[in-house]
């Protein structure tokens, strides 16, 4: 700010400083704002394209589960003999209760499949390869958690297709070797599915997996902020594609030049 | 940058320079005092409340002022200097870490052991099945089935209700003799239905002291589950499907001209019918674990067994 | 398999081509992730609304989308057919695939543990550099079949039928229809469907194909008359010599003439 300004921009400035004032204290004692810019303004890959835009997409179907999802448990019972009652109340009597609880129930269907399709891009484009082998396993995990939430979340309207959706997925825990029967029983809460069970259901539902799906999410996009976006596979200016073979042999005279476009034309 | 008044060298007053700790000042204690007097009396009496607004603000001033004059801000306490003998140093390092790490095991431990106790192991005790009343024997005609729906335990109300297939199989030996069969697919746990007609509006509903039992007529030619193709035949017998041994079934006694269900326990298989079949009884298992055969090894224990 | 070094050289490569000719991701990238998250959202909405306004409060109402809710739980049900959420469609259709006791683990613990396994093994077997489809044709031809399977175990859990008499009951009025039955034949029409005999028999394509238990969809087509019917239910053996098929004379005069009577009009979608 060494450089002298004219007049009529002071008064600018003063707000403008006022205006920072706030961000500048933030930033001095967490260092927060230099994050947020490096997050912001950080270059990515001048090739990405619309498939990058899944993960982002899983993402936003995420935090839309989340805030349905705090304000369904303001009204939701998890009892037996009142799950069912609060779920018709919620639907049918709540001031958009029904598009609430809609918008939870849709939004997880829609947050699997754009987990799958995110994978599947990522599988596709080879972004699972060194040195992103440990950003693939947390989404591994990130998959394997969400279809967990799939499961937990689906007993808890306690209606006929939750609660015998829920005995065939226990039953298939339990027949798992050696440990499958304790494991079972500690889902269950006991030898039978009961008031237990759907208390448990709701804890690890609604605390228990959200809780590691926050934490592994924000693991997650630490290491794509810190290894970068991976170019399409297929784009002439892929970042970090080995410089063309047949340039390396052009300098060397052994051949006849030919258009310098490809890889280089983002220069 | 523009808009920051206090650059970081300005903020530490006194830092470095003064050693001298300032005395202790009494004036916070005067004020907690007032509170204290406040909190008092508000339960107590309104003049004891008034005199202890008047401390706590007159006392609260003062710690401000004194505050403000900047004489009481604590100096940073001077760091401890490294003693040069290295070997004393390694003691005391190694000391601290072993401690830090012991006195972290023991909170670990002190979180972790009510998890395990009040999480986990109640789900391993006191399971069994209770005696449920199923009414007066009379309501079971000889060589018939019955499909019967009733609560297993009455004070958990409607989520232990369960319904058995069962059959009176006339005298053996001069005693009573029933087929219990429990409706459970022993796949994955489904609810088998009945293969044959079942008149489901003459169903008879009976009180007893189990509460409401349920009866309905059928006909079954065999049990069959709607999931995943598995059927049985009418002594419990996988037929068909995926179902890893015979339907679980309930043993039974009579009491007053009731039948009473008792506890439920696994079937490998039945050989032979009604009251003279002979039955491979096991502790009770979950569906899809084998009881016999050459892959019961994979459940060597079960969290229900001998209860 | 490129060696680590070529792997870190390239890697290297990647971050200065960023550095140099990349762009920034505030306003660039953000812009389709915004586009992105607004499609989302409206995507969820929309399924919702649809779900909502063609539902009623009936439980079970299925609408578009499926019903708000089905029935509260029974937990003694003998009616019930259940079903999972779709995305474990196709587990629940590997239950069925692996239908010999032995083989149970396989689809319950076996196959998904081994896909997640797979999963996690990927960038520790394909330690290649090149990410270009066309050069792993082994990578492309496994996702391919990945894909395929699932579409085609989530298609096949979804449309799985049950030989049950709550799923042959919803089917009588189509065999009315499609086999021109009177309205006389309809009480035996849902005994039939009501009875099991599905669990042996075939009718109308639908019920136990393997059994070798013959299709009655043409049941009537000799026209041997009610009473032969009656006859012959009550003691398959004694008309039919050598029939595997039990008797049912338990079912009482009353219910073996309305069978007989359904059995007799059924004469095949042609016929009659």
């Amino acid at each position: 700010m060494g450089a002298p300004y004219r007049r009529r921009h002071a008064r600018r400035r003063q707000a403008e400083a006022a205006m920072l004032a706030p961000v500048n204290w933030v930033e001095e004692r967490s260092g927060l704002v230099g994050g947020i810019r490096y997050f912001l303004f950080r270059n990515v890959p001048s090739d990405i394209s619309w498939a990058q835009t899944l993960g982002s997409a899983a993402l936003t179907a995420f935090i839309v589960q989340a805030v349905t999802g705090v304000i369904l448990a303001m009204y939701y019972k998890p009892d037996p003999d009142k799950a069912y009652e609060s779920i018709q109340f919620i639907t049918n009597e709540l001031t958009w209760g029904w598009l609430v609880r809609g918008m939870h129930r849709w939004g997880a269907s829609v947050f699997i499949i754009l987990l799958f399709l995110h994978m599947g891009r990522v599988f596709l484009f080879g972004a699972y390869k060194y040195p992103r082998e440990l950003n693939w396993l947390i989404g591994v995990g990130l998959l394997a958690l969400g279809m967990l939430e799939g499961f937990t979340g689906y007993l808890l309207p306690w209606d006929q297709t939750s609660y015998w959706a829920t005995v065939v997925g226990i039953n298939i825990q339990a027949s798992g070797p050696f440990v499958g029967p304790f494991l079972a029983n500690v889902l269950r809460g006991g030898a039978e599915i009961g008031s237990e069970t759907l208390a448990r259901f709701y804890a690890i539902h609604m605390l228990l997996i959200p809780g590691g799906l926050i934490g592994l999410i924000g693991l997650h996009l630490y290491l794509v902020m810190r290894l970068g976006v991976t170019s399409p596979p297929w784009s002439r200016k892929a970042a970090g594609r080995k410089r063309d073979p047949e340039a390396e042999t052009r300098r060397q005279g052994l051949v006849e030049p030919r258009s310098r476009r490809g890889w280089r034309s983002g220069r | 940058m523009a808009g920051q008044d206090e650059g970081p060298a300005g903020e530490t007053p006194g830092s470095g320079q003064t050693h001298s700790l300032p005395g202790a000042t009494f004036l916070p204690f005067g004020f907690a005092i007032g509170v204290a007097l406040i909190l008092i009396g508000v339960v107590v009496s309104w003049p004891v409340f008034w005199i202890g607004c008047a401390v706590a603000v007159l006392f609260g001033l003062l710690w401000v002022a004194d505050v403000v004059r900047g004489g009481r801000l604590p100096a940073p306490r001077p760091r401890p200097a490294h003693d040069d003998d290295d070997g004393e140093r390694f003691g005391r390092d190694k000391f601290l870490e072993m401690s830090t790490l012991g006195i972290g095991a023991l909170i670990g431990g002190a979180v972790t052991a009510p998890v395990v106790g009040f999480a986990i192991a109640p789900t391993f005790i006191g399971q069994g099945d209770d005696d449920v009343d199923l009414g007066p024997i009379e309501n079971y005609p000889e060589g018939e089935f019955r499909v019967v729906t009733f609560m297993s335990k009455p004070e958990q109300g409607q989520v232990s209700t369960r319904t058995v297939f069962i059959r009176n199989n006339g005298f053996a030996d001069g005693t009573p003799s029933f087929t219990i069969i429990s409706n459970r697919c022993v796949h994955l746990g489904c609810p088998t239905q009945p293969g044959g007609p079942t008149s489901a509006d003459e169903a008879v509903e009976v009180e007893t002291s189990s509460g409401t039992v349920r009866l309905i007529p059928t006909l079954p030619a065999s049990f069959v589950c709607p999931c995943h193709g598995g059927s049985y035949d009418i002594e419990g017998n996988r037929t068909a499907g995926p179902p890893v041994r015979a339907l679980d079934r309930y043993t039974f006694k009579i009491a007053d001209g009731n039948l009473v269900l008792g506890e439920r326990y696994s079937v490998g298989t039945v050989e032979g019918t009604g009251a003279s079949a002979r039955i491979a009884a096991y502790d009770v298992y979950d569906p899809g674990q084998h009881v016999d055969g050459p892959t019961q090894w994979m459940y060597p224990l079960t969290p229900n067994m001998g209860r | 398999m490129s060696s680590l070094k070529e792997r870190r050289a390239e890697f290297a490569r990647y971050k200065q081509d960023v550095k140099e000719r990349g762009k920034p991701f505030y306003p660039h990238a953000m812009f389709h992730d915004t586009i992105m998250a607004l499609v989302v959202v409206a995507v969820i909405i929309g399924l919702t609304c649809i779900w909502y306004f063609t539902t009623s409060e009936e439980p079970g109402d299925a609408g578009l989308l499926g019903p708000r809710y089905a029935e509260k739980a029974d937990p003694g049900t003998i009616s019930f057919v259940p079903r999972p959420d779709w995305y474990f469609y196709f587990l629940f259709y590997l239950l069925r695939i692996f239908k010999w006791p032995e083989s149970v683990i396989l689809g319950t613990v076996g196959i998904p543990t081994i896909l997640v396994l797979l999963l996690i093994a990927l960038p520790f077997v394909d330690r290649r550099m090149e990410r270009r489809l066309s050069r792993r044709p082994i990578a492309v031809i496994a996702a391919a079949l990945v894909v395929a399977s699932m579409a085609v175990l989530t298609w096949k859990g979804a449309t799985a039928k049950e030989n049950v008499a709550s799923e042959a009951l919803a089917e009588v009025p189509q065999w009315i229809e499609k086999n021109k039955l009177p309205a006389e034949a309809e009480p035996g029409a849902e005994l039939f469907a009501g009875s099991g005999c599905l669990n042996c028999h075939v009718y109308l394509g639908g019920g136990a194909q393997a059994l070798g238990a013959p299709d009655l969809t043409d049941a009537g087509a000799k026209n041997r008359g009610v009473e032969w019917q009656i006859e012959h239910l009550k003691c398959p053996a004694c008309v039919n010599p050598g029939s595997p098929m039990p008797g049912f004379a338990a079912l009482g005069d009353d219910q073996l003439r309305e069978l007989a009577i359904f059995l007799e009009a059924s004469k095949g979608p042609g016929g009659g």
